[in-house]
Parts: C-alpha cells; sequence; structure tokens
C-alpha cells in the first residue's frame, strides 16, 4: 500500500487528489466573502448610502419604539404613532421656523453676487486695523489686486459645484422618499430581522454572535443618538451665542454648526470657520472676530469636557491614529457620510475582533490576562 | 367595554403573556410590570432542540439564560466524565454568574427537549440597571440570595464530605482508627 508520508508533497511530488478537494479553510472563506461584500457595498454605495442614513435615523428613533413596547403595545402601532407625530412636529417647526430661515437663506442669496468684494472690503478693513499699531506688519500683507485675484479664484472654485446641486435634485427627492420609507420599515421590523438571524445560527454560536451583535447595537446606537444630541445642543448655542453676539444669520449659522459638527475634526472647524467669515464680512474688525473664536472655543470645550461624555459618552475607544484615518479613508470611499459613519464603523469592527479573540483565547486554553478580572478573592464565606 | 376593545387592539398578546412569564421567575421577583417590560425588550429568544449545546463549560460567559419552554441539563465536566449538576424546566435560569463576571462558564448547559430560551446579554443588563436603581437593587438582590443559597448548599456539601473523609471526628467517633502521623 502507498503510504503518503510527511513531507512527500515538498520533495518534488505533486499534492494528491484527496489533497486538492480539501475546501480551504473557514477563515480564508469569510476573508474571500468579506472582500466581495465590501466590493458589492462600494459598487452600490449610493442606495447604500440611503439605507445607512435610514438605519441611523431608525437608531435614533429606536428607544422611543422600545418604551412603547416595553408597555406591551403592538410594535407597528408604536412606529406608525411615532412618524405620525414626527410629521406633525416638523410641519409645526416649518410653520415656525422655516419662513425666518429661508429670509436668512434670501438675505445671503441677494449678497453672495458681491461676496468677494464685500469679503475683499473686510480684509482689507483689518489690514489697516493691524497696520496702524503695528506698521512693521504691512510688509506681510499681499498687494491688494493680487489678493482680490486669487480670492475671486478660491470663492469661483468652491461655488462651482454648487450647480451640480440641481443636475442632483432626483436624487434628492429620491432620497427624500425613500429614507422615510426605509426607516418605517427598519423600526418595524428590526426585531423580526434580528431573530431571523438568531434562528439560523448555530446554536453553539449564539452567546458570541448574540455578545457581538449587542455590542455593535450598543456602540452605534450609542454613537449616533450621542451624535444627534451633540448636534443639537452645539447648534442651539452656536446660534444663541451669535445673536447676542449680533452676528447676522444667527439661525441658518447655529444651524449649520449643529449639522456641520456630525463630521469629525472638521466640523467645528468649519462651523467656526464660516461664523468667522460671516462676523468678519459684517464687521469689518478685528475685536468682534475675536468673540466669535471665543465663542466656537468656548462650545467646543463645553463640548468635549460636558456635552460629549453625557451624550456620546465612551462608545467610542479608539485610537487617535486610528480615528483621523478612519475618517480620511471614509471620506475617500463615501464622501460625506462616510466621514461620519467611518468612526462608529472602525470601532464596531474593532469590539468585534476583540470578542471573537476572546472566544479563540478561551477555546484555546490560555491564562487569563484580562485586567478587570484581577478582583481579590475572599478564599471562606460565613 | 369599548375601552377594553381598545386595549386589547392595541396591546400585544404575546408581550403581555411574557411579562407574566418574566414576573414568575424567581430572579426578577419584586420588580413592576413597568420595570419588567423595560426588562422585556431587552432580551432575544432562541429554540434549541433537543440535545442541542447551549454553552460549554470553559467559554466566556456573556448572557444569562431564562427557559422559557422545555428543559435543560447543566452538565459540569468531572474526572474523564461529564457530570450532570441539574435539570431546569420552564421558569429556571442559569448562567447568571455571567450578569457579574467576565469569567468562563463553570459548566456546560444543553437542551435535554426542544426548548425556548429568553437571552439577556451582560451588557444590556448593565445598561438597564445603570439607568434604573430599583431594578439595580431588586435584581441583585435576588442575585445574591440565589448564590448565598449555593455557598450555603457547597458548605453542606463540603461539611458531609469532610465528615466521612478517613480521620475525620465523625468518621473516628464511628470506630475509625486514627491515621499515625508519619514519623520524620
Amino acid at each position: 500500500m502507498n503510504r503518503v508520508q510527511p513531507g512527500d508533497a515538498t520533495k518534488g511530488a505533486g499534492p494528491s487528489r484527496s489533497a486538492r478537494l480539501i475546501p480551504p479553510p473557514a477563515s480564508i472563506l469569510w476573508g474571500v466573502a468579506i472582500v466581495i461584500t465590501t466590493l458589492l457595498v462600494y459598487l452600490s454605495r449610493e442606495l447604500v448610502l440611503l439605507l445607512f442614513v435610514s438605519a441611523a435615523l431608525a437608531y435614533l428613533l429606536s428607544p422611543l419604539v422600545r418604551t412603547a413596547e416595553s408597555a406591551a403595545i403592538r410594535r407597528e402601532l408604536a412606529v406608525t404613532g411615532l412618524f405620525i407625530t414626527l410629521v406633525v412636529t416638523l410641519l409645526l417647526a416649518a410653520y415656525f421656523l422655516v419662513p425666518r430661515l429661508r429670509a436668512e437663506v434670501s438675505t445671503l442669496y441677494r449678497t453672495s453676487s458681491s461676496l468677494t468684494e464685500r469679503l475683499d472690503e473686510a480684509i482689507d478693513a483689518i489690514q489697516k486695523e493691524i497696520t496702524t499699531d503695528y506698521p512693521a506688519a504691512r510688509r506681510m500683507f499681499p498687494e491688494r489686486e493680487a489678493r482680490y485675484d486669487r480670492l475671486n479664484a478660491f470663492i469661483e472654485h468652491q461655488t462651482a459645484n454648487v450647480p451640480n446641486l440641481v443636475s442632483h435634485l432626483a436624487t434628492i427627492v429620491l432620497a427624500g422618499v425613500l429614507i422615510p420609507f426605509f426607516t418605517y420599515f427598519l423600526l418595524r421590523d428590526s426585531r423580526r430581522i434580528v431573530q431571523f438571524l438568531m434562528d439560523r445560527l448555530p446554536p453553539v454560536h449564539i452567546e458570541t454572535s448574540v455578545a457581538v451583535w449587542c455590542q455593535i447595537d450598543q456602540i452605534i446606537g450609542r454613537y449616533l443618538r450621542g451624535l444627534a444630541m451633540d448636534g443639537l445642543v452645539i447648534g442651539v448655542a452656536a446660534a444663541s451665542g451669535l445673536w447676542v453676539l449680533g452676528v447676522n444669520y444667527p439661525l441658518l449659522l447655529g444651524a449649520f454648526s449643529g449639522l456641520a459638527n456630525v463630521v469629525p475634526f472638521l466640523g467645528p472647524i468649519l462651523g467656526g470657520g464660516v461664523a468667522m467669515l460671516v462676523a468678519l464680512i459684517q464687521f469689518k474688525s478685528l475685536a468682534p472676530l475675536g468673540k466669535v473664536l471665543v465663542l466656537y472655543l468656548g462650545i467646543k470645550l463645553l463640548d468635549d469636557v460636558v456635552i460629549q461624555p453625557m451624550t456620546i459618552g465612551h462608545s467610542v475607544h479608539l485610537h487617535p491614529a486610528l480615528l483621523i484615518a478612519s475618517v480620511i479613508v471614509g471620506e475617500h470611499a463615501f464622501g460625506l457620510i462616510g466621514m461620519i459613519v467611518a468612526v462608529p464603523a472602525v470601532t464596531v469592527l474593532q469590539e468585534t475582533t476583540r470578542l471573537l479573540l476572546e472566544r479563540r483565547h478561551h477555546q484555546a486554553g490560555l491564562p487569563d490576562t484580562h485586567p478587570r478580572r484581577g478582583v481579590p478573592i475572599q478564599h471562606f464565606v460565613c | 367595554m369599548a375601552s377594553l376593545h381598545w386595549r386589547d387592539w392595541a396591546t400585544d398578546p404575546e408581550q403581555l403573556r411574557r411579562l407574566d412569564f418574566l414576573g414568575k421567575v424567581p430572579l426578577f421577583a419584586g420588580l413592576s410590570r413597568h420595570q419588567l417590560g423595560k426588562l422585556l425588550v431587552k432580551l432575544f429568544e432562541k429554540e434549541y432542540a433537543p440535545g442541542e449545546t447551549i454553552f460549554l463549560e470553559g467559554e466566556p460567559g456573556k448572557a444569562l439564560f431564562i427557559v422559557l419552554d422545555g428543559t435543560v441539563s447543566i452538565f459540569h465536566a468531572g474526572h474523564g466524565a461529564e457530570e450532570r449538576v441539574t435539570s431546569l424546566a420552564r421558569g429556571a435560569y442559569f448562567g447568571e454568574l455571567a450578569l457579574i463576571d467576565d469569567l468562563p462558564r463553570s459548566a456546560s448547559a444543553r437542551a435535554d427537549a426542544q426548548s425556548v430560551l429568553l437571552i439577556l446579554y451582560k451588557s444590556h443588563f448593565d445598561d438597564l440597571i445603570e439607568g434604573h436603581s430599583t431594578i439595580a437593587i431588586r435584581v441583585m438582590g435576588n442575585l445574591l440570595k440565589a448564590l448565598a443559597g449555593y455557598v450555603r448548599a457547597a458548605h453542606a456539601r463540603s461539611a458531609d464530605h469532610a465528615t466521612t473523609l478517613p480521620g475525620s471526628a465523625t468518621a473516628l467517633e464511628q470506630g475509625e482508627k486514627p491515621l499515625e502521623r508519619p514519623d520524620r
């Protein structure tokens, strides 16, 4: 009988027929599945983005549905009631806030044709203010003509994409219809979807699967709800502060600051930058500009020390370098939404890997090194 | 009469049945219906076929299991063979130590018959008790009572075992010759 001795294959003989038929290890199959899924997600990213936004909205609203469900109210009824309440609230908000916001937008639109001139005038006034006090600073500023050309080119470049928004109107309208539709069904059927997946999971893996699912649910839920609450508080604080300082368009700028805040790192800079630009054009002086800067620095400090720990809390445990890298990769792959989604997505991956490694660690019978487990044990209880 | 119909239409009978069931689980004794409702929405459900493993000894424990239907046996790996510790029926719970620490499971669990279990994951439980001190006190109190019971039972067992060990006071009283101290 011919027996294949260990190492025969390495001695020049090809792999036997049975060896060729051995399926690849599960880890390779999982890797291939992940790569194919990522590719499919990337190719259909517009639909995926709509689903992402819908899922985010569903996460924001799910605590309200769960509260109703805990009182044994039918889920369908709770979701429908919630949607009706939301529509009424939005209509009321539109009735009271939209006329004021529209007035601010139309004023901004009317004056935007002369934006370059007004900005140039403001910069000129500030230059004069500085050079009056510090004549030596004159050498630092470029000639007015050169500055005007550069400013004009910059504004033209920044506003070049605005007409594209009109061409994307159909997509925006479609999103306006599809997002509430997806959100409704995700909210209504999320429990059924989870149950469907649970029923198909092998029982021996259920505990780790439930652990992973709960971790994902908690991280995404806490992050998104925290982000929304954070944005709301920042928006209100910025609008109130700008209104007190007498800066134009406080509602618009507050809304922009709140929305921009959802983008990690870049958001607060963008919100504060636009407010300072408006203050620069309006006051043409350094002092109000400084006040707006102090206002935004104060809001950022308040956000980091008080608001974020209360809203987002410790749901995200990413190394700062990984956090920045994830935001950059997210922006390259999915644009603005990618920047917002990147942080929870990477946190979920990190937590899932940690839980799976922990399970493998236990299965391999390795010694326990978990820091939380170092609790002193009393050897006698009476 | 009309209000009764309206309530029937608005409420989920399955959820109501589960609320009643949870109220009878010893771990949740003393919780109000409102508090049980908060707990109920955190639970997952899973059906197990007879003989299916629920968890294995030595695996990381992440959740508490409540028997909604069927029977479950708990096994402990003895010297070479599995030793059946207990059998649990509807309303019983197991895996409760996972709610306290992150240590590996101290026993294995297997479904004896077609069983439906409710699963409460530790992080969901932690979330619940963080925001609701009354729930925390009640559940932790019940859990402590159960653990105190286990400790007392273990002490009683070890005391019984000690009395029957060769050289123990009871064994000596029963006429056993004392062991000779080996000379050094």
